[in-house]
């Protein structure tokens, strides 16, 4: 209390030293309103820290150790009416429960990654211009927080590449959370959630990889669909394609109208390489496809921007 | 980028309907985002043809009587200071829309109508700004009596009776080649599957006629990896071009979403959007003059650091050692690529040009676009890599479209080392294998060919070279990715592979069974950013010193990486007490980055995962911590975990941010939580400032869990005890904490299960009766 007293009283007559200046040289006038500046900053921080503590000396200790207050009841969770699980977590369970019965293990991505995960390993040629398209965050060590789940391709591929040596395949479904520098409206975040692929084996093909997707959304979306692709451009996949699903009538489709679900392609021989994985003898495939899109067409949600929000309004419609 | 279908007609045969075509496109080529249907753009105007033009006096008015092309004459008064007798003209007929104004809320609809309270005007006369063909107001536009008659729809003339393709550039960035209409046509072509090879007449070759050789000109190239090939053609002037009628060419440009400027600008323009290669054009006069020489010498280097630039906007830029400039001798007149220099400007006393035809760096492209902000047609077509193979074809196409003005006087093409695509050989086999077809060897040669690959066959092996612009084929996937995307993937049928069974991912099934225990707790699972602001680290109390700081974000609220979770739904308690909601629970398991937490083997940062829980209540009474500790350690016991809540006796300092997840919390109302011996988190009451700092109401609690170490604890699952249990309750009074009797009751009733019932204090009383119940196998 006398400390915050004290400070105060400096404070005060730190004000008073401001009307000096018109005493002080003009060329100094400067530095010496500089310093005030600095002096007052410093003060106000301290009162700012004393004024906080005061506050936290008025508490009363408790006995942390029982399990109930003093002459209190015994406390009570909430009622199970009121819990509610996030729309995007739960859906994020179905997806990859699907995946899981078609053979698929789960890894889930990294939040912060580098270059070498993001780009490099992905067969981006150094400062190549795709690597403008993924719109990243660089922290100051220059890591990156991914733009996309394929941040974990190499890791996957080099985990489970001796799977292959026994004669089996690498399955695997990559769920995480990615970032882009972009502005944000109804239809864009700049945090969401992606679901990655990867499929490695000595024979499969561009039928299978098709065939998987086909089958996932039909499952997702309990329902037979009319599925498109479109070729695409990704470094790290050779083909590369856009796959597309007719939106369902039970979701207020059209006939012809197709929405652009995901990316996916053979994956890129360097890509399997960089991986220690022998390109002439192996082959897979990749997609990666964002999560929030998946869900707002399931709900009919209008604006992505409600996932993060954390309002309660929401989250209790489901 | 937009392409207009009926321009892409005149290069490829269309058998298909304009719904196909953008279908195949789509499928096969290119994403559409969208087509702009100007079917009934141009509808209702007219050639025409001024038969008498009368000044009406003390206006700047014309009465004309005008031929449409019917028995009769139509009255109509014109604007226009160039209107006269004899020109043939666009009119808008009464009924028709302006163009220029058919994508605007309300539309301008011409009619019938009195001028000057006398004189009768049908419909009128319009100019290129109403025609949507550009910004010129200066007059009407004429058209050429060579092209047209009175009467005929001006949409016959120009074909403009249209659809206009908005392709996605970014499903280009491989294919620099298709950002000209003839790379575009050629892939349509064999998207089709038209027979034979595909063709263009403007880039085949034709005499260009002998150069004059009496404007000196020379070109050199410092080093071949910022400019791969340099064409350079003096140009010296020997007529008037006359910029007197409507082209087909302004047409294009318009529905490129360019704009027609003057003859020699419209002619590089029209070539870039034809060809893919952007050309530019420099005053040879002034060129030669800026470096006081006799003959013009381009010289393509990187720039100095410092070097200074006025370019064609008026914009002096300080240039970089990364920019590529073009210079004349030591001079820099134009950022290479990107965009020309002011002292080198085309004006109307240009009498010599020197045409640029070249190819740079996409790299040195790329950061000089950044550096200086130039987002051009030009520099959008360079930074995706355009081959050398067709800049000199290409200037000369442009000398032949500006003959009428300009003779040739030099041809310079330095290419120092000629780009040699190379050889890829592979089996019938292989393509089928990966795409999972039966495609047979002559359909795949035909496809190959139809865009001018070349395919030798022997027996089942295929050799197959790629034509000089598509430097990107390198290897055999490549060409399967040719095949799979011409010949159609939907035409690949989807088949399953076998698979095995799964390993657990045991952290993801963790996270699912905790939702949802949580949520049958009555707490409401949320979802927040990893980025946070400065501003809330100094809310909850936590230094920024430990966080990893983003460079380029959004905005100050997502500037650091999060270090825990509990601050953000701090935060997110306040939105929601703010609706109001009276209780709530609110938790997120998610990871957390600390900088002292240093690398991992792949040296990226350790991550951790986290779960983080905050309950507020706005009329809640009594110490919130224990429904806090509630929450926790009913979740634990369902994970089989039993734990300790000790009191907090080591320092959390926020200047080493040792123990971040603990700084906010009220070292007398919050406990550590341990499991054998080991802290796994915290549990408790919040510091008042952090409460006042976040605006929240006094019955507030959470707790913050480690939850790689609830993993492993997890796992040692203790089987519960079955059988019948001898039940007591029994009161002690005492002045020791909870923990400490508790510790005795257990040493009195060893292997029994003991919890409390209550605490009694009477008021005035320095005892406490604690009641337990014990439950003894």
């Amino acid at each position: 209390m006398e400390e915050l007293e004290k400070l105060k009283l400096e404070l005060k007559n730190l004000n008073f030293e401001y009307a000096k200046i018109k005493e002080i040289a003009p060329e100094k006038r400067g530095e010496f309103g500089r310093e005030l500046n600095a002096k007052k900053v410093a003060i106000l921080e301290k009162i700012k820290k004393a004024e906080e503590e005061l506050l936290n000396e008025e508490v009363e200790a408790i006995d942390v150790t029982a399990p109930v207050g003093v002459n209190e009841k015994l406390p009570e969770v909430y009622s199970v009416f009121q819990g509610t699980k996030h729309p995007l977590m739960t859906e994020l369970d179905k997806v990859t429960g699907i995946y899981q019965s078609m053979g698929f293990d789960v890894v889930e991505s990294r939040q912060l990654d580098d270059e070498y995960h993001m780009f490099d390993s992905l067969n981006f040629a150094k400062e190549h211009p795709a690597r403008d398209g993924y719109d990243t965050f660089r922290t100051e060590e220059g890591l990156i927080p991914p733009a996309h789940t394929s941040t974990m391709q190499h890791r996957v591929l080099k985990a489970y590449r001796d799977r292959l040596k026994e004669g089996g395949e690498i399955a695997v479904v990559v769920p995480g959370r990615v970032y882009r520098n972009e502005d944000v409206d109804a239809t864009h975040e700049h945090t969401f959630y992606q679901c990655e692929g990867v499929y490695v084996s000595k024979t499969c093909t561009m039928g299978d990889m098709l065939g998987i997707l086909r089958e996932f959304f039909e499952k997702y979306y309990e329902q037979k669909l009319n599925i498109r692709t479109q070729p695409g451009y990704f470094p790290f996949t050779e083909p590369s394609l856009e796959f597309l699903i007719e939106k369902p009538k039970t979701l207020g489709g059209k006939k012809g109208d197709f929405l652009e679900m995901l990316g996916c392609g053979m994956i890129h021989p360097n890509v399997l390489k960089m991986a220690g994985i022998d390109p002439e003898e192996y082959h897979g495939f990749a997609w990666g496809g964002g999560i929030d899109r998946l869900v707002m067409l399931k709900y009919g949600l209008g604006d992505v921007r409600y996932f993060e929000s954390g309002n309660l309004n929401f989250l209790k419609e489901f | 980028m937009k392409i207009s279908l009926n321009w892409l007609k005149k290069y490829v045969d269309v058998k298909v309907s304009d719904e196909e075509l953008v279908r195949l496109i789509g499928a096969r080529l290119v994403e559409v985002e969208g087509v702009i249907d100007e079917s009934h753009k141009y509808d209702k105007i007219y050639v025409v043809r001024v038969e008498t033009a009368e000044k009406i006096p003390e206006t700047h008015l014309t009465l004309c009587q005008i031929d449409v092309g019917g028995e009769e004459l139509v009255q109509v008064v014109c604007g226009a200071p160039n209107v006269r007798e004899g020109m043939l003209a666009a009119w808008i007929a009464p009924g028709a829309t302006v163009p220029a104004s058919v994508h605007e809320d309300a539309p301008f609809v011409i009619g019938k109508r009195k001028m000057l309270g006398k004189y009768e005007s049908n419909g009128m006369l319009a100019g290129a700004d109403e025609l949507d063909f550009g910004d010129d107001h200066s007059g009407i536009v004429e058209i050429d009596p060579m092209i047209a008659e009175p009467g005929e729809l001006l949409a016959d003339v120009f074909g403009l009776d249209d659809s206009i393709l908005e392709i996605e550039n970014k499903s280009l960035t491989h294919r620099p080649d298709c950002f000209g209409l003839i790379g575009f046509a050629r892939e349509v072509h064999g998207i089709l599957g038209n027979e034979g090879k595909f063709s263009a007449p403007e880039l085949e070759e034709e005499i260009l006629g002998e150069a004059s050789h009496d404007l000196g000109l020379s070109v050199e190239i410092s080093d071949s990896r910022i400019c791969e090939r340099y064409t350079a053609i003096a140009l010296a002037k020997h007529g008037e071009i006359k910029k007197k009628y409507l082209t087909f060419i302004d047409t294009i440009l318009a529905k490129s979403g360019m704009r027609p400027v003057d003859p020699i600008v419209d002619a590089t323009n029209y070539l870039m959007l034809l060809t893919g290669q952007p050309l530019h054009a420099f005053d040879y006069d002034k060129f030669v003059a800026v470096s006081g020489g006799e003959a013009a010498k381009v010289v393509v280097r990187l720039a100095k650091e410092g070097e200074k630039l006025e370019l064609l906007d008026g914009r002096e830029v300080e240039l970089v050692g990364n920019d590529i400039v073009i210079c004349s001798g030591e001079v820099p007149v134009a950022l290479a690529g990107a965009m020309g220099g002011k002292s080198t400007e085309i004006d109307e006393m240009t009498r010599n040009v020197i045409l640029e035809s070249a190819t740079f760096s996409l790299y040195n492209l790329r950061k000089t676009q950044m550096k200086h902000g130039i987002f051009s047609e030009a520099i959008t077509r360079f930074t995706k890599g355009q081959a050398p193979n067709q800049t000199l074809l290409v200037a000369e196409a442009c000398a032949r479209m500006l003959k009428d003005g300009f003779r040739v006087a030099e041809v310079i093409d330095n290419y120092p080392q000629e780009t040699r695509v190379g050889e890829v050989k592979i089996l019938v086999s292989e393509i089928n294998g990966l795409l999972g077809t039966e495609y047979s060897k002559e359909l795949i040669v035909r496809t190959l060919e139809s865009v001018n690959f070349e395919v030798m066959a022997e027996g089942e092996i295929l050799r197959v070279s790629a034509p000089a612009w598509r430097t990107d084929i390198r290897i055999p996937e490549d060409v399967i990715e040719e095949v799979g995307r011409l010949l159609g993937y939907d035409n690949i049928v989807p088949t399953l592979p076998l698979h095995g069974t799964p390993n657990q991912n045991r952290m993801w099934e963790l996270k699912t069974q905790v939702r949802d225990i949580m949520s049958s707790f009555g707490a409401n699972e949320v979802l927040t950013y990893s980025f946070v602001s400065e501003k809330l680290f100094e809310k909850a109390g936590l230094s920024k010193k430990n966080a990893y700081r983003i460079v380029n974000s959004i905005s100050p609220e997502l500037q650091y990486v999060r270090q825990s979770i509990v601050p953000s739904l701090l935060d997110k308690a306040y939105v929601n007490q703010k609706i109001p909601y009276d209780q709530f629970a609110l938790f997120e398991i998610n990871k957390v980055y600390q900088k002292k937490w240093g690398m991992n083997e792949e040296n990226v940062p350790v991550e951790k995962m986290r779960m983080g829980f905050v309950l507020a209540e706005r009329k809640g009474v009594g110490a919130a911590y224990y429904k806090a500790r509630k929450f926790v350690d009913e979740l634990l016991r369902e994970l089989g975990i039993s734990a300790e809540y000790v009191s907090i006796t080591r320092e959390y300092d926020s200047s080493t941010s040792e123990y971040v997840l603990g700084m906010p919390f009220e070292k007398k109302r919050a406990a550590e939580i341990l499991v054998s011996g080991e802290r796994i988190g915290v549990v408790g009451e919040f510091k008042n400032s952090v409460r006042h700092n976040f605006k929240l109401a006094e019955y507030l609690a959470g707790f913050e869990l480690d939850f790689d170490r609830v993993l492993e604890l997890g796992r040692m699952k203790k089987v519960g005890k079955f059988g019948f249990k001898e039940k007591i309750d029994e009161t002690v009074t005492t002045m020791e904490s909870y923990a400490e009797t508790l510790e005795k009751m257990q040493a009195k009733y060893p292997e029994a299960e003991i919890s409390a019932v209550s605490i009694y204090q009477p008021e005035g009383a320095e005892a406490k009766n604690i009641t337990f119940h014990i439950e003894k196998s």
